[in-house]
């Protein structure tokens, strides 16, 4: 290992970056881009207000009552709609995906249950319905609960189950909170593994490598090289990433560390993937392809967008094989709940992939030919 | 004097497979220190082969081949830093200054180089501050030569140094290549350009399917192997033809319906001129001389180390 080339290596490598201003651009401000675009679309739904379409048939104040109640206590955006409309042709010829129907008699049945306690008094509410619409079942839950809500002050008796919730963290976490950490070990596995694998196969196919080893430069000092450019690319984008994550959504995230020790573990486990993966691709145009086939597996298992609860349980066991979803957890671990014990357990993992696919990226690693 | 004084490459028995195919088949060769040896063969002869064996970076069969007196196969270290090599279809680092390119190489081999000087021996100090990517063919070619160079080597390697290129950066290149021998380097140069090796060579191999069937100076090497004159004959009609035919000398008509004929001697040349005159034919055109390396080659392996248009044709 020889320093001196190391870094005239390193030099070259940063200057041709600098100069290469599509990759540039590609490498930071992509995942800042994921950033205010995913950040943006879930920092609304925190605040998020459902539209909803009601036709009163009966007219009454009571029914106008309950439609106010629906407005406050379910974050509606209410739509009336002309009691002498069909229900089901509104809903879809108006592309709404729910429209609840308050039946005539409404305010009459009111008056039997609450003022004379006739207890076979009651009505029903219809939701008219598109079950093809995603967020429809979210809507029918919200309107359930203040069904549920109104029917227990008609009761007029207390309830006796409640809930309390209490959260083991000082504070609640927001979306982006659990998403910047995601998009810094995937942009740091994909600028690691696509710097090493589109530029040694480039490098390799033109011959550059093959002039390389009549220097004095060792197989070695290029890999050094390789990773030291690597991390240095990775530490300037998560700056980025992460000042752009404080100025814009004023984030709350923990910064120690684990951080550039994440980063490393990162640069490492996906230099030496790229290594690997090198050798077995011949020409610059496929390295891009064979780079993608494995990195976009990584980011959408993994649980860099979101968690992997939310996958389908055989998805969960995969998730937890691969290397990216150990960055995630151990980042997270150390950035959201600084949870040192678990960001251990995820080095741990992450370190032991690290060393081996390294070693295998220095074997795979054709320096001189026919070797 | 010691043997490592006398020859700066030393070959002995070298043979390179590559499964059932034998690229170098147990070729022997000596390359004197100060001398330009140039390799010589057409594509696939085994040319590049045997240099990368004797640059350290292909390993070998079988065979023995040592550098400045050190074994290829373990001194690596140490060759590599009085060795310089342009390998074939050089390239470098696409968006690195040509200055920028040489520092770089300097820094890899530790050692104070005068940037300036090797610009302007290779004539690139109007391209110093250009991006190697904007360079031209042969301007890349300079400057893999000068890279070659920064660390003042013993020996030069050059893996076919003009191949791809147009006549004129041919040429410029040839300038370069003349400039490394007046300084007295050792240079090892593989080409299948036989003007190349006339111009530069002190020694020239021949290699053909991994063997080398003849070595020697280019001038030997034609004394040896085409000791006759080429006489080429521009014909007014088809009765010269005959007539050349008649004297049992054996024309051949080109592609361009030229009467290509070997003779001995001068005065076989004078025979015929005499016979056309005195038949009344004529002939627009006329050229004697002695054969080239292209010949040579010819002659020995019974192909052509490149094909070029308008080459004879059988009678």
């Amino acid at each position: 290992m020889n320093p001196r080339i190391i870094f005239a290596n390193l030099i070259v490598k940063l200057t041709g970056f600098y100069r290469e201003k599509t990759t540039m651009f590609f490498t930071f401000a992509f995942p800042i881009i994921l950033i205010l675009v995913f950040g943006t679309i879930f920092m609304s739904q925190d605040s998020m207000e459902y539209r909803l379409s009601v036709q009163d048939l009966d007219q009454t104040q009571a029914s106008i009552d309950a439609v106010k109640t629906l407005e406050t206590k379910g974050k509606f955006k209410i739509t009336t709609v002309d009691p002498a409309i069909d229900a089901r042709q509104y809903v879809m010829d108006s592309k709404v995906n729910l429209l609840l129907v308050i039946p005539k008699g409404f305010e009459k049945y009111l008056i039997q249950r609450t003022t004379f306690n006739d207890n076979n008094a009651s009505v029903t509410i219809t939701y008219v319905y598109d079950p093809s619409s995603s967020s429809v079942m979210t809507k029918i839950q919200i309107l359930n609960a203040v069904l549920a809500g109104i029917n227990q002050r008609i009761a007029g008796k207390p309830p006796f189950l409640r809930s309390a919730e209490r959260s083991i963290l000082t504070r609640k976490y927001r979306f982006i909170e659990f998403f910047v950490p995601g998009i810094i070990a995937m942009s740091v596995m994909t600028l690691s593994l696509f710097g090493t694998v589109d530029s040694d196969t480039e490098l390799r196919q033109k011959g550059v490598i093959r002039k390389l080893s009549t220097t004095p430069i060792t197989r070695t000092d290029w890999i050094l090289s390789n990773i030291l450019y690597n991390f240095t690319l990775a530490v300037i984008s998560t700056i980025a990433m992460l000042l752009v994550s404080y100025a814009v959504f004023d984030v709350s995230l923990h910064i120690d560390a684990w951080l550039p020790a994440f980063v490393l573990l990162d640069v490492f486990a996906f230099v030496g993937t790229g290594m690997i993966l090198t050798r077995f691709v011949k020409e610059a145009q496929s390295a891009a392809a064979a780079a993608n086939a494995i990195s976009y597996p990584l980011m959408f298992l993994s649980g860099s967008f979101f968690p992997i609860e939310l996958m389908p349980g055989l998805l969960q066991k995969i998730a937890r094989t691969l290397p990216l979803f150990y960055v995630n957890e151990g980042l997270r671990a150390s950035m959201i709940f600084q949870d040192n014990l678990a960001a251990l357990k995820a080095s741990a993992v992450i370190g032991v992939y690290a060393a081996v696919v390294f070693v295998l990226g220095i074997m795979a690693t054709k320096w001189e030919e026919g070797t | 004097m010691t043997k490592e004084a006398e020859y700066a490459i030393e070959v002995d028995r070298l043979t390179k497979r590559y499964g059932d195919l034998q690229a170098v088949n147990d070729i022997s060769f000596n390359v004197s220190k100060g001398e330009v040896f140039a390799f010589l063969g057409p594509n696939g002869a085994g040319k590049t082969t045997t240099v990368e064996i004797i640059e350290t970076i292909r390993p070998f069969t079988s065979g023995r081949v040592t550098l400045l007196g050190m074994d290829v196969t373990k001194k690596k270290r140490d060759i590599v830093q009085r060795i310089g090599v342009l390998p074939q279809g050089f390239s470098s680092f696409d968006r690195i200054t040509v200055r920028e390119t040489l520092q770089y190489y300097s820094r890899l081999f530790n050692v104070k180089t005068d940037i300036d000087g090797l610009i302007e021996l290779v004539n690139l100090r109007d391209k110093a501050k250009e991006q190697y990517k904007n360079l031209s063919g042969g301007l890349k070619q300079r400057l893999g030569i000068a890279i070659a160079l920064v660390n003042d080597p013993e020996v030069v390697f050059l893996d076919e140094p003009t191949t791809g290129l147009d006549p004129r950066a041919r040429h410029e290149v040839w300038e370069v290549l003349l400039g490394l021998k007046k300084k007295g380097k050792t240079v090892f140069l593989t080409t299948h350009y036989m003007e190349e090796a006339e111009l530069l060579a002190d020694t020239v191999a021949i290699i053909s399917k991994g063997k080398i069937i003849a070595m020697g100076s280019p001038v030997e090497l034609i004394e040896r192997n085409a000791n006759y004159l080429a006489l080429t004959l521009r014909p007014v009609d088809d009765k010269v033809f005959e007539i050349v035919r008649q004297m049992g000398l054996g024309p051949v008509l080109d592609t361009h319906k030229n009467i290509r004929v070997r003779v001995e001697h001068t005065y076989d040349v004078q025979k015929i001129l005499n016979a056309i005159k005195e038949s009344g034919a004529g002939y627009l055109g006329l050229d004697v001389r002695k054969p080239n390396l292209e010949e040579v080659f010819l002659k020995l392996t019974g192909e052509a180390l490149r094909e070029v248009p308008g080459e004879m044709e059988t009678e």
